[in-house]
């Protein structure tokens, strides 16, 4: 990962009022919402009479 | 001449109490169902059995760390390997299970007798926290050190650092391998077996049509799965035995009706 990302400085945080949070977990955490967004939204795949997809 | 015997008396073995009250409990056609309700055709019912699935490659990859030993995680390409296996599966655990938490929240999965079913939920959520936090600690380096130092004093300022030291290896490291996943696995099993004895919670329309049957009120002939009465795809409904099914919402040919395809 070192080398796709540079890790070789200080983390970059977000600062809002009394929200201190660090950039990666911001990223994951709108990933987050993301992911339960889709899975409500997506449909979900169904199998035809022959039993394929 | 005949003699009748007599019925055999029932046996006082605690084997058979135990048996009949498990199969009483959770009958194998529950236990191990081969159908699902109309309704759990979501992506949004997959997160739990995802959150399963990284928990058994956690077991798997920890168990192996644990039987080759530190040197071997940080000196050996394998064991790197092996080490990140197990981190980015507990990192896949956490995601899922909180998606998993957030659908079951705004589902009130705790309706219809699911209490139990909630709370071992939410409970092995909770101890799998600290289980993460002693697996952070006992990777011998010095990220290790430095969470343990600054962890250390979040535990004495609740007043818990005499009993739970992360600045000691060696029981953290019994935490991490031993007491809190045996803990979280127990829980995760109490949960699944307590899922497949309730039922996968219904949504709220066909939930709120079992309670106005329970109440005696009409009902209309296209709803009212079985709320607690475990994963069914037909259901006879509340009015003399007139037969409803559960619509699907994308009904295609081939797939009876109620049933999720396979």
């Amino acid at each position: 990962m070192a080398a796709v990302f540079n890790l070789n400085h200080h983390a970059s945080y977000v600062n809002w009022h009394f929200i201190h949070l660090s950039v990666s977990n911001v990223i994951v955490i709108a990933l987050t919402l993301v992911v339960f967004a889709l899975a409500i939204l997506l449909p979900f795949p169904r199998h035809g009479p022959g039993g394929s997809s | 001449m005949s003699v009748t015997q007599p019925p055999p008396a029932p046996s006082k073995s605690w084997t058979v109490w135990v048996r009949d009250r498990a199969v009483n409990a959770l009958p194998p056609e529950k236990l191990l169902a081969d159908k699902q309700p109309t309704y759990v055709a979501s992506w949004i019912y997959v997160f739990g059995v995802l959150t399963l699935s990284s928990l058994a490659v956690i077991i798997l990859s920890g168990s192996i760390l644990a039987l080759k030993g530190p040197a071997w995680w940080h000196f050996t390409g394998v064991g790197h390997f092996f080490n990140s296996v197990h981190l980015w599966s507990v990192e896949l655990f956490f995601f899922f299970m909180v998606v998993h938490l957030w659908g079951k929240y705004w589902m009130a999965a705790w309706r219809g007798g699911r209490t139990q079913v909630w709370i071992t939920g939410a409970v092995s959520f909770l101890i799998a926290v600290p289980c993460a936090l002693t697996g952070y600690v006992s990777q011998q380096n010095f990220d290790a050190q430095w969470i343990s130092t600054q962890a250390k004093d979040a535990m004495n300022s609740v007043g818990i650092g005499a009993f739970f030291n992360l600045m000691n290896f060696g029981q953290m490291y019994s935490y991490h391998i031993l007491l809190l996943p045996v803990a979280v696995v127990a829980l995760v099993v109490a949960h699944v077996l307590l899922v497949r004895k309730h039922g996968v919670v219904p949504p709220f329309e066909l939930g709120e049509s079992l309670a106005a049957a329970r109440a005696g009120e009409p009902q209309a002939p296209t709803k009212s799965p079985p709320e607690t009465d475990g994963p069914q795809a037909e259901t006879d409904g509340p009015q003399g035995g007139q037969r409803t099914v559960i619509a699907p919402t994308n009904p295609e040919p081939g797939v009876p009706p109620g049933e999720k395809p396979s």
